[in-house]
């Protein structure tokens, strides 16, 4: 426990001696303050008393409560302290691993009574410092804003303390093993975000592929009741046309759930950055509250996708089920993944990068 | 603390290989006594660092019989009895000199309390009181060794393990560590360095060892590697007639036979092992001659042939053989006059 708390403390002095955290700390709490100065009303957001008249986003659609948590989560926690202030604890901490193996420290950190693994672990937490840190102060801030803004004190918010940390940990490992082996600060930080970069694109790759999956599914549905609806009105009325569109739609179906399946293999594997993330917005927003835009005839519905696609809006690819429904099965089938198969298959990735790193930190000679 | 005597290191065969078939120690067998300082002595390259390491578990041995303060090489709680201040050691640069020190205290188990009040001792002690509060970063090098060796005592160790201790250390520097390493043998510390510089060495060890190629090659007491290759220097003189007596002088200590050819001429220089040996001349008009490097069976005939002819014996001082002169023996090729290249080959 000495040792262990020692380390801790040292990992503190490194980070409080080196101007990125300071810096970080900062950006953390204006990002707070600029959450914190925007406002909702009939019209918009407001901003310092100024209102941007946003149609989508009023004080008609969201309460005050929900505007600063979702702010929270899509500003606050998955773009800042998801993505920049990862990349700004990384940065920062990049050196500590290749730091303590190099000579003239290495001999003095393994000399002692203490296994090289508990070292490394040890080591390892210490890096977590940055992030942890980071979090309780942005959590701590965002709090009081959105119980003092919106009304609504939400103690839930302090998961993100634990998910961001998580989340932060999975690159973290990568880290520290790219560190023992290169022994170099920047080898390792350049390694370590285009691992990262791969987990962005594998998670992008699933989502996209899951969405048009989703929206084939729906779109054959559509079809299908579209089909029984022209012959119930009519049943000598010809729907050659629709059947050749099914199984088109279908061929492609399957072709998607098969690229969606081994996708989502490699997927399995890997730490799961974005959703580790989003489980704060599923713990702490209620499922989408999209306005319901009614029970829009399918003809309807395609002949708007049509126009969608000439206008260059991005959807599903979807030409008859309606968008909403695509969104919200996709969404259901996104929050179907258990919190379990979330975090255990990333925190198994982490254990397994983590023992790699032990294993070759135990058996290296310095 | 383990009594006097007592070993507290015995390698019986330590060796270790590393990939490409390098091999940095070959069977290495030594022994440190209890409370003494024991110097390992060696070129560059010769393995004593790596056979530091190995003891301290940064290097892990191919082989390694043996034990530290009675357990196996490789115990690491043992470690928490021992000292270590690496070659070109560096603390954290972010770290005081006082939180540098508690700092590998804590890793070594020492509580919080003790950590505060040895700190602060031992700072003192290297004369660092006044900049124990200063980040290490501000340090020279003289004072960030001296701050490594507070850290490394900091643990109340009985075995002492300093790699180049004196490296960047000015004079004055250097005769306090020097002072600092027979203090720790008076508490009943051993001490085990890692030098290059003999004359150290010399001046403060029990025991040494010599390392070459990674193969002990001359381990013994101080006193008794000095004997074994000492030597004798006889200083006779003679008055203004005695020719004979020079040549028989002369001749008993081995310059030859050539040498009586000087006949009378006493003032002249002689040859002697291949250098011409000139007399001083003294106030009164005496000559005097310096016999140096006889060894024992020479010393005692030139004594008596000395003496047999008249000559005044001035001294005959038994002269030890530093152990620089031991160690460029041992080291170096005498055929090529190098030293061998670094490890100790495939």
């Amino acid at each position: 426990m000495t040792a262990f708390t020692a380390i801790l403390v040292d990992g503190y002095r490194e980070l409080v001696a080196k101007n990125l955290f300071t810096l970080s700390m900062i950006l953390s709490l204006l990002v707070v303050a600029v959450i914190g100065i925007g406002g909702l009303n009939e019209q918009g957001v407001t901003i310092l008393g100024f209102t941007i008249e946003v149609p989508f986003v009023n004080s008609n659609i969201f309460t005050p409560a929900d505007f600063y948590k979702l702010m929270f989560n899509s500003v606050g926690v998955k773009f800042w302290l998801g993505w920049l202030a990862c990349l700004l604890a990384l940065v920062s901490s990049a050196g500590m691993f290749p730091e303590m193996v190099s000579s003239g420290v290495v001999e003095n950190m393994l000399s002692r009574p203490l296994p090289r693994w508990r070292l490394y672990i040890y080591k390892f937490t210490a890096g977590l410092l940055f992030t942890s840190l980071q979090m309780t102060v942005f959590c701590m801030a965002s709090f009081l804003v959105i119980g003092l803004r919106g009304g609504a004190w939400e103690p839930g918010l302090f998961l993100a303390i634990p998910l961001v940390t998580l989340l932060y940990s999975y690159l973290f490992a990568m880290s520290a093993l790219l560190g023992t082996i290169t022994r170099s600060a920047i080898a390792a930080l350049l390694l370590t975000i285009l691992f990262w970069g791969f987990l962005f694109t594998v998670n992008s790759a699933e989502f996209l592929l899951n969405g048009f999956r989703i929206s084939s599914i729906k779109e054959c549905e559509a079809i299908q009741a579209l089909m029984e609806k022209r012959k119930k009105e009519n049943p000598e009325v010809d729907v050659s046309d629709l059947e050749s569109e099914f199984d088109r739609n279908q061929s492609a179906l399957s072709n998607l759930a098969l690229w969606h399946r081994v996708v989502f293999a490699v997927k399995t594997v890997f730490p799961k950055t974005d959703e580790t993330t989003s489980l704060l917005q599923r713990w702490t927003l209620e499922a989408s509250n999209m306005k319901d835009e009614g029970d829009d005839d399918a003809e309807e519905v395609a002949a708007t996708a049509q126009k969608q696609r000439r206008r260059g809006e991005t959807s599903f690819g979807n030409s008859r089920a309606k968008q909403r429904e695509v969104n919200l099965a996709h969404e259901a089938d996104q929050r179907s993944r258990g919190v379990g198969w979330i975090l255990g298959t990333s925190v198994a990735f982490e254990i397994f990068t983590l023992g790699l790193g032990c294993w070759l930190f135990s058996r290296r000679d310095f | 603390m383990v009594s006097q005597n007592q070993n507290v290191i015995s390698l019986e065969s330590v060796s270790k290989v590393y990939s490409g078939n390098t091999h940095a120690l070959r069977d290495v067998s030594l022994h440190v006594g209890a409370g003494e300082i024991f110097g390992l002595l060696g070129p560059n390259g010769a393995g004593k660092s790596t056979l530091v390491k190995v003891l301290l578990t940064v290097v892990k041995p191919t082989v390694a019989r043996g034990e530290m303060l009675g357990k196996p090489i490789g115990d690491k709680k043992t470690l928490a009895r021992v000292g270590y201040l690496p070659e070109q050691h560096r603390l954290a640069p972010y770290l005081t000199a006082r939180q540098a020190v508690e700092f590998l205290a804590a890793l070594s188990g020492v509580d919080r309390v003790t950590r505060k009040k040895r700190a602060a001792e031992l700072l003192d002690r290297v004369g660092l009181l006044k900049w124990m509060d200063r980040r290490v970063n501000v340090f020279s090098k003289g004072m960030r060794q001296r701050a490594g060796l507070a850290a490394a005592l900091m643990n109340d160790p009985q075995i002492v393990f300093l790699d180049e201790p004196t490296d960047g250390v000015d004079p004055v520097g250097r005769v306090e560590i020097r002072d600092l390493l027979l203090q720790m043998r008076r508490e009943g510390r051993t001490v085990f360095l890692n030098s290059h510089l003999l004359g150290e060495a010399e001046q403060i060890c029990d025991r040494v060892a010599i390392l070459v190629q990674g193969r002990v090659v001359k381990q013994g007491r101080m006193d008794d590697l000095q004997k074994e290759g000492s030597r004798q220097e006889l200083t006779v003189r003679w008055g203004g007639s005695g020719a004979s007596a020079v040549a028989n002088t002369a001749m008993s200590v081995g310059v030859g036979a050539e040498v009586a050819a000087h006949g009378a001429a006493t003032a002249r220089s002689l040859p002697f092992r291949g250098m011409q040996i000139a007399p001083t001349v003294t106030a009164d008009g005496k000559h005097q001659y310096v016999f140096a490097d006889l060894d024992a069976a020479a010393a005692q005939p030139a004594l008596d042939a000395a003496r047999a002819a008249g000559g005044e014996i001035i001294s005959l001082i038994p002269m030890r053989q530093r152990l620089e002169e031991l160690f460029m023996k041992i080291v170096v090729d005498p055929l090529t006059g190098k030293a061998p290249p670094p490890g100790a080959g495939s």
